[in-house]
């Protein structure tokens, strides 16, 4: 793997939104970097299990249509949102709090390297070797603002990063779409107050899609192949043999065909389409 | 004066001839047992004397002493109530010398042969030993349905008494029981929906393959698990009589049933409970009352882990091993397991509907109870999505007895082989080369593991013989992948 590169602010491929920041920061970057419009997805680290599904298939939704996404390698909301854009074969940008060699969570080793390997980047505003301090997070979600089209919030407390990166991005003037959810869930509260203060609801994998294309426009790449006729949003298993117009044998053997080729995964009661 | 008779004990579920040695001597009244004999037995005396009151004969007022040889053999139960009063009656020459017949019967107080629970294991020694047994009149048909054996009812003490006296030559042997199978088991048609799960367990059936169900709570896996008996072919006798034999040294009766038996311990059940083992003479578990049949083992994850390391010698042995003081006893238990599990504790993970509300370090622990070993002993694992509110007003699903007929076919080809579809050691050479690619591409896309490419063969053999077909096919082989869908350690 290469060393760690330093872009200061009026080098050509230094991100352009970072400019929108007061004090535009010079830029660590360990891997490879790109100009091409960015969606961050962010949460919190007390997620639920729903929210990481969620942030795995907006992830995953996202790179299939072209967004390179930005999140922070964090636990929780983060790591899911970087791991479905790596399902998705999608180019994945973490922004460090810490430096870009120094991995934080430890349990995000593996997929901190598989960003790298991927062809994604780590970002950070501070030398190589700087440690994990906490002090140093909320300043980083600035650049996950700064450099982002847009923000998506997943799940959010009342307090952390995830809230202080959308009221950031709204700032800058960049949208924030939000995902509702119970209005007694602790990962939710924070989410309801942003869609109260007038984020836009995100309904779904399909709505966010939708959503991103009428503010932003198409994603500059669409050349990813289509990978199947199974939705983002996924096809009940049960659901198969009728959709197919075959026997339960029959789907379940094409099912696996397309597991094998790596078109198609199943998760819980549906299939959705896979990484290859 | 000495006499003897020869009666049953249960060892590992096999019939052994226990020797009832009874002997009147001259000495004052006394009534002496010997020969490791437990409580129930050590109570026999008191039963025998008075039934042979009540049957109008005179008990010896002299010292009776009864032994039960051989010594090391488990002896329990009432049944010795009969040899032993008919073995003291000989050898005070009341009635002729037994010579070789097997006797076993409980006695009542008032003379009446009660059914115990030795009635195959009579029939089982007869025929191996050419000689006729005696049995209550109650369970006869039991040890006459034994190829070979001779066996006589008897109804009370006096009636035995009256058949020794007569010689048995001048009576008619009793005839075999007529087999019965569950009547009451539920039918496939009450599920509706499901499709792939249904799939599931017919070639489950039909194979006699391990069966994992995971999915939400009230999507109708035990439902599932509980149609399996409706569509399983019918036991042979030998294998209904060994396995109502296992249920008798477990002191439960069942009778010459040829249904599979189907046992569903709860996940509180103890070991012993679970595979054997008890303080006195050692009992068979859940594993061997499965035996020939199925073990389901609901909320699969709720079972100590321990409990569950206990299944791995008997599902590749097709025994278990009871260890005892110094020696250990086998039982057979040759099972097929089902198993439903929720996917998560809250049991809402995947459901697509309703979110999972698990910590993810909490689900992470429950996943990683049902993991890499126990799951590998699997040959199928299927979700049993959610049923639609609009599923219940559907269709009613094919019967059992539509399902059980392929099941029936299949099964006769792999018996034709030799062996069913679970005990497979490796190909039988009979799989085509698309098949075998299908199936090397599984594991080097991590699509299965090794272990769980050598299962997949195993089920694509037996989907090829539903199809009636000779070799193995690429589709047998990608639906069998297709029936291993994912457990992942999340």
């Amino acid at each position: 793997m290469n060393d760690p590169r330093v872009i200061a602010p009026n080098e050509p491929d230094y991100p352009v939104g970072l400019h929108d920041l007061e004090e535009p920061p010079a830029l660590y970057v360990l891997g490879v970097t790109t100009t091409a419009p960015a969606v961050a997805v962010v949460g919190t680290r007390k997620c639920t299990r729903y929210g990481l599904n969620l942030a795995e298939a907006f992830g995953h939704a996202l790179s299939r249509a072209g967004w390179t996404t930005v999140s922070g390698l964090a636990k929780g909301i983060d790591a899911a949102a970087h791991r479905g854009t790596l399902q998705g074969q999608g180019r994945a940008v973490a922004v460090l709090g810490s430096g870009v060699d120094v991995v934080y969570p430890v349990e995000n080793t593996d997929l901190y390297r598989s960003i790298l390997r991927s062809g994604g980047a780590m970002v950070s505003e501070y030398p190589p070797g700087t440690r994990p301090d906490r002090w140093r997070f909320p300043a980083r979600n600035r650049i996950i603002a700064g450099i982002s089209s847009a923000v998506v919030v997943v799940e959010a407390g009342v307090k952390g990063g995830a809230l202080i990166t959308a009221r950031l991005a709204a700032e800058m003037g960049r949208p924030v779409l939000v995902v509702p959810g119970d209005v007694d869930r602790a990962a939710s509260v924070g989410c309801n107050l942003l869609i109260r203060d007038g984020a836009h609801p995100v309904l779904g994998v399909d709505d966010l899609l939708a959503e991103l294309e009428l503010i932003l426009g198409k994603p500059p790449n669409q050349t990813l192949p289509a990978a199947s006729n199974i939705p983002a949003t996924g096809l009940a298993i049960d659901d198969l043999p009728s959709i197919w117009g075959c026997t339960p044998a029959e789907a379940l053997a094409r099912l696996a065909r397309m597991e094998i080729a790596g078109e198609a995964r199943r998760v819980g009661d549906v299939v959705i389409p896979g990484s290859g | 004066m000495y006499a003897a008779a020869t009666s049953v004990a249960l060892v590992g579920g096999e019939a052994r001839p226990v020797r009832v040695e009874a002997h009147v001597g001259r000495q004052s009244e006394a009534f002496k047992l010997s020969g490791l004999p437990d409580t129930a037995v050590r109570e026999a005396k008191d039963r025998v004397r008075a039934a042979v009151a009540s049957a109008g004969i005179r008990f010896p007022n002299r010292t009776v002493t009864v032994n039960l040889a051989p010594a090391d053999l488990p002896k329990g139960g009432t049944d010795y109530d009969l040899p032993i009063a008919l073995g003291i009656l000989a050898a005070s020459r009341e009635i002729p010398p037994l010579r070789d017949a097997v006797v076993v019967g409980e006695l009542a107080l008032d003379g009446a042969v009660r059914a115990g629970s030795h009635a195959f294991g009579a029939g089982v020694l007869s025929a191996r030993q050419h000689v006729p047994c005696l049995v209550a009149t109650a369970v006869v048909g039991e040890a006459a349905s034994i190829p070979g054996a001779t066996a006589y009812g008897v109804a009370s003490l006096a009636d035995a008494v009256d058949l020794l006296r007569g010689g048995l030559g001048t009576v008619e042997p009793a005839r075999p029981d007529t087999p019965t199978s569950e009547e009451r088991a539920p039918d496939l048609a009450d599920i509706r929906g499901q499709p792939m799960a249904r799939r599931a367990l017919e070639v489950a059936a039909a194979g006699g393959h391990h069966l994992l169900m995971h999915g939400p709570p009230g999507s109708g896996k035990t439902m599932l698990a509980r149609r399996i008996i409706g569509i399983l072919p019918p036991l042979e006798i030998a294998d209904a009589v060994e396995t109502a034999m296992l249920w008798a040294a477990a002191g439960r009766r069942r009778g010459l049933v040829v249904s599979p038996p189907f046992r569903a311990p709860h996940h509180t059940a103890s070991k012993a409970a679970l595979v054997g083992g008890g303080s006195g003479n050692p009992v068979p578990g859940e594993v061997s009352l499965a035996h020939r049949g199925v073990l389901f083992l609901d909320e699969l994850a709720e079972f100590p882990r321990s409990h569950l390391d206990t299944l791995r010698q008997p599902l590749e042995e097709g025994v278990v091993s009871v260890a005892r003081r110094g020696s250990s006893l086998d039982f057979p238990a040759s099972f097929q397991l089902l198993a439903a599990t929720n996917p998560c504790p809250c049991g809402y993970l995947g459901d697509g509907r309703r979110p999972c509300d698990c910590r993810p370090a909490i689900l992470g622990r429950y996943r990683s109870r049902i993991s890499g070993p126990l799951v590998d002993r699997f040959d199928l694992i299927v979700r049993v999505g959610r049923v639609e509110a609009t599923d219940y007003s559907g269709p009613k699903g094919e019967t059992s007895a539509s399902v059980a007929r392929r099941v029936e076919e299949a099964r006769a080809a792999q018996l034709a082989r030799g062996q069913i579809n679970r005990y497979l050691e490796a190909d039988d050479g009979r799989e085509s080369k698309a098949a075998r690619r299908l199936v090397a591409m599984a594991v080097g896309n991590a699509v299965l593991t090794a272990r769980g490419g050598d299962r997949v063969r195993r089920v694509a053999r037996t989907i090829a013989d539903l199809e009636g077909a000779h070799q193995v096919e690429e589709h047998h082989m990608a639906e069998a992948v297709g029936l291993r869908g994912e457990w992942r350690d999340e």
